[in-house]
C-alpha cells in the first residue's frame, strides 16, 4: 500500500455536492482509495477510472458508474499512482488507435473510393431498374404538367411523324409541348420529353426542332434521367455529413461532370438519328451558335466550361457540321403546314392553361 | 465566494492551444466527408470549456461525439421526411392538378418544420448545460421543450402578423421561458429580462431602411433636377456624381442596416443576460455596440485575410468573447450546490444544427 496527499495538488468532488476534498490517496496493484478525514471514497478498481483529459498541466477522471465523480490533478499525479491511470482519448477511439496520419491515409483512401463509385455506380444500375418503375416515377413528378400541354391534332399529327423519323425503336411515352416560356426542352423519367414553347418559337425550321428533339431522345435511350436520380440520391447520402454549403457545392460539381458525358453521347444520338431520317444537321448547328452568342460567347463559356453541364456550344456546333455531307439534297424535317400546327399549337389549344404561375 | 473585484469568469485559453485541434478537426473532416464534424465539435468544446474559469474551477464538457452523430441521425429521419415532401412532392402534386391540397399539405410541413425550429433552440440549451459540468455538478432541465415549441411558433406568428413590431417582446419572453426551464444543481434559473430600453434600438432597426429610402428618392431627386440623371443623355457614361450616388447608398444600406442590427443584438444579449439569475447569483453581459462591432469586423478580417480558413477559428473567438463579457455577482454556498436530479438527454443537439442554430 503507497500514499500520497493531502496536498493542494489532488483534489476531489463526489459527484454529489460541489464541496471540494483534498484526499489523501491510498493504493496498491488492484485499486485505490480516497480519504478526506471527514468521509471517503473507495476502494475502486484502476478499471473504474475513466479519463476525461484536462490540459495545461491538468488532468481528470471520473469513475464509472458515479458521475460527477471527479479526481483532478494539477501538475503531474504522484509517481507510482500515475502508471496505472488510463490514457485520455485524443481524436476519437478508433483514430488514436490506428494514428493519426495513418487515419487520414485511411479515410482519404476510403473517400476516394466510396465518391467514385457513388459517381459512376448509377451508369451500371440505371439500366437494371425495370421500366414500369421509371414510368410511374415520371408520371408521378409531372403529371399532366398542370395542365399546361399544348395539343392540337395537328401539333400532335407533326410530333409523331418526327417521332418515327428520328428514334423509331426508343421507348418513347409521351412528346408534348408545354405553354412554358423558356428556350428549353426537357427529358423526364419514363420516357416522356416536354418541349418548351419558346424553344419553338424561336427556332428558325423544324431541322432545329428535329436536332434538338433527337438530342432528348438521346436521352431516354441512354436511361441518363434515371441515371441523374440515382446518382443524385447517392450523393445527397454521402455528402449529407457535410454542412450545406459545401455539401451542395461537392455534389453540384459531381453531378454536372456525368452531365457532359451524357450530354456528349445525346448529340452522337442525335446526329445519327438526323442522319437516318435525312434531316439537315446544319441548322441545329446554327442553333446551338445562337445560344452560344446568349451564353456570352465562345470565351466566356470556355472559361466556365468546367462548370456548365453542357458541352461548350462551339463543339456541338462544330460536332453537328462535320456530319453534314456536302451537296447532298436533305429533307425538311416538316411540311411548312406542319411547322406552323406546331408553332401555333399552344395559341390554337383551347384548354391549355396560361400564365407564370402554377399555383392559381 | 464573494465578487470582489476579480471577474467571476475568466478564459484561459489561447489560439496557439487551439490551432493544433482546429487544424487536425478540418483535415479529419476533410477525409471523412464531414462525418467527423461530430468528434470536432466535441474536442473543440471540450477544449473551450477546460479553459473557462468560473470562480475557483474551470468548466468541463462530457459531451461525446457519437451523441451528437446520434442526434444526426434522428434529424434526419425526423425533418427529412418534410422536406423531402417539400422538395419533390408538392412539385409532383401540383403537376398533377392537386395544387389545393398540395398548398395545405405544404403548408403543414413547413408549420411543423418551423414548430421543431423552437423545440430545437429548447432542446440545444438544455443539452448544452446537461453537458457543461463545474465542481462535479451539471444543468440540465426536466422540461422536454415540446411545450416551448408550441410559445415559439405563436410568439412569431403573432410577430409577422402585426407587421414584425412585437419580435424583441417575443424575442424576451421566449428567452425568459426558455430559461426558467432550465437549472444548474438544484437550483431552477430565473429569468425576468423586460423589454425596457430594448424598443428604443428596434424601432432604429425598423425604420432605418424606411427613412433611408425617403432620402434616397429625395438626394436622387436632387441630383436628378440638378441635371445629372445619365437617362437624360442615354448616350453618355453615367455622371461621376451619379455612381457615387449608387456607391454610398449600397454601403449605407448594408452597413447602417448592419451596425443598426448590431446596436439591437447588443442590448438585447446584455437585458436578457441581466435578467438571468441562479439562486444566490446575477448574471451580467458588458459587450457594448462597438465591441460586437469589433469581433464581427474581426470575424470578416480574419475571414477574408486567410481565405475561408479561418472560419475554424470563428467558434474561438466567439466563445471566447462571450466569456470574457460574462460576469456574475453574488455568493454561491458549495455545500447547497448539490447534484442535478434532472434527466439527462440521450442524444446531441442535432435538431439545433440542422437549423444551423447556435453554432460553438
Amino acid at each position: 500500500m503507497t500514499s500520497a496527499g493531502p496536498d493542494e495538488s489532488i483534489w476531489h468532488f463526489d459527484g454529489h455536492s460541489a464541496t471540494r476534498h483534498h484526499p489523501r490517496l491510498d493504493w496498491h496493484a488492484d485499486g485505490f482509495t480516497l480519504d478526506w478525514g471527514t468521509g471517503g471514497s473507495g476502494p475502486h478498481p484502476w478499471s473504474a477510472l475513466v479519463p476525461l483529459g484536462g490540459t495545461a498541466g491538468r488532468s481528470v477522471y471520473g469513475l464509472r458508474g458515479t458521475s460527477g465523480w471527479r479526481l483532478g490533478f494539477t501538475g503531474a499525479p504522484p509517481e507510482g499512482f500515475a502508471i496505472h491511470l488510463p490514457l485520455p482519448a485524443r481524436y476519437g477511439r478508433w483514430i488514436d488507435r490506428l494514428g493519426l496520419w495513418r487515419a487520414i491515409g485511411l479515410f482519404t483512401v476510403a473517400a476516394a473510393a466510396i465518391l467514385f463509385l457513388v459517381v459512376s455506380a448509377p451508369r451500371w444500375i440505371a439500366p437494371h431498374i425495370p421500366q414500369s418503375w421509371e414510368d410511374r416515377l415520371g408520371d408521378a413528378m409531372a403529371g399532366d404538367f398542370g395542365g399546361r400541354l399544348c395539343e392540337t391534332p395537328g401539333s400532335r399529327a407533326a410530333l409523331e411523324k418526327l417521332r418515327r423519323a428520328l428514334g423509331p425503336d426508343v421507348p418513347i411515352r409521351q412528346i408534348a409541348v408545354a405553354n412554358v416560356p423558356m428556350v428549353n426542352a426537357i427529358t423526364l423519367p419514363g420516357g416522356r420529353i416536354l418541349i418548351f414553347e419558346d424553344l419553338i418559337s424561336e427556332a428558325k425550321s423544324p431541322d432545329e426542332l428535329a436536332g434538338v428533339l433527337a438530342h432528348e431522345m438521346g436521352h431516354v435511350r441512354h436511361r441518363d434521367t434515371m441515371t441523374a436520380l440515382v446518382r443524385q440520391l447517392g450523393l445527397s447520402v454521402v455528402l449529407g455529413g457535410l454542412n450545406g454549403q459545401v455539401g451542395g457545392a461537392i455534389n453540384g460539381l459531381l453531378a454536372m461532370s456525368y452531365s457532359r458525358d451524357a450530354e456528349r453521347a445525346a448529340d452522337d444520338f442525335s446526329i445519327h438519328a438526323l442522319r437516318r431520317a435525312n434531316i439537315s444537321p446544319l441548322p441545329t448547328a446554327a442553333f446551338f451558335d445562337r445560344l452560344s452568342g446568349m451564353a456570352g460567347g465562345d470565351k466566356v463559356e470556355r472559361a466556365t466550361g468546367w462548370m456548365a453541364s453542357h458541352p461548350v456550344s462551339s463543339e456541338r456546333k462544330a460536332a453537328f457540321e462535320r456530319s453534314a455531307v456536302k451537296d447532298h439534297r436533305y429533307a425538311p424535317a416538316l411540311t411548312p403546314a406542319e411547322w406552323k400546327a406546331l408553332v401555333d399549337a399552344c395559341t390554337d389549344d383551347p384548354d391549355v392553361k396560361k400564365g407564370g404561375g402554377f399555383f392559381f | 465566494m464573494d465578487d470582489d473585484g476579480a471577474r467571476a469568469f475568466r478564459f484561459h485559453g489561447n489560439w496557439r492551444d487551439y490551432a493544433p485541434i482546429a487544424f487536425t478537426n478540418l483535415l479529419l473532416t476533410i477525409v471523412t466527408l464531414g462525418f467527423y464534424r461530430f468528434w470536432a465539435t466535441t474536442r473543440t468544446r471540450r477544449y473551450l470549456w477546460s479553459q473557462t474559469q468560473f470562480i475557483d474551477d474551470r468548466l468541463e464538457w462530457t459531451g461525446t461525439g457519437m451523441e451528437l452523430f446520434i442526434g444526426f441521425l434522428l434529424v434526419l429521419l425526423l425533418l427529412g421526411i418534410p422536406i423531402l415532401f417539400l422538395q419533390f412532392g408538392l412539385q409532383a402534386m401540383v403537376f398533377q392538378g392537386y395544387a389545393g391540397a398540395a398548398f395545405l399539405l405544404g403548408f403543414l410541413a413547413f408549420a411543423f418544420i418551423f414548430y421543431l425550429g423552437g423545440v430545437a433552440r429548447f432542446r440545444m440549451l438544455r443539452y448544452r448545460l446537461s453537458r457543461t459540468w463545474w465542481h462535479g455538478i451539471r444543468g440540465g432541465a426536466d422540461d422536454l421543450g415540446w411545450g416551448y415549441g408550441v410559445s415559439y411558433m405563436w410568439r412569431y406568428v403573432v410577430s409577422v402578423i402585426a407587421l414584425y413590431l412585437p419580435v424583441p417582446w417575443a424575442m424576451i419572453a421566449l428567452w425568459n421561458e426558455r430559461w426558467a426551464k432550465m437549472s444548474f444543481g438544484p437550483f431552477a434559473f430565473e429569468a425576468n429580462a423586460t423589454t425596457r430600453g430594448l424598443y428604443g434600438r428596434f424601432l432604429l432597426f425598423y425604420l432605418l431602411p424606411i427613412v433611408l429610402l425617403v432620402a434616397l428618392f429625395a438626394v436622387g431627386a436632387a441630383i436628378g433636377v440638378a441635371g445629372y440623371l445619365p437617362t437624360d443623355h442615354p448616350a453618355e457614361p453615367a455622371s461621376p456624381v451619379f455612381v457615387l450616388f449608387g456607391v454610398l447608398t449600397v454601403l449605407g444600406l448594408y452597413g447602417g442596416l448592419g451596425i443598426v442590427a448590431l446596436a439591437y443584438y447588443a442590448k438585447f444579449f446584455r437585458v436578457a443576460i441581466d435578467g438571468l439569475s441562479l439562486s444566490t447569483l446575477d448574471f451580467h453581459f458588458n459587450a457594448r455596440t462597438k465591441d460586437w462591432f469589433r469581433l464581427v469586423l474581426g470575424d470578416i478580417a480574419l475571414v477574408v485575410l486567410t481565405l475561408g480558413v479561418g472560419v475554424i477559428f470563428l467558434s474561438y473567438r466567439h466563445w471566447k468573447f462571450f466569456v470574457t463579457n460574462l460576469d456574475a455577482s453574488g455568493e454561491i454556498r458549495l455545500s447547497e450546490l448539490t447534484q442535478s436530479t434532472t434527466r439527462a438527454p440521450g442524444q446531441g443537439e442535432g435538431l439545433a444544427a440542422a437549423f444551423d442554430i447556435g453554432a460553438i
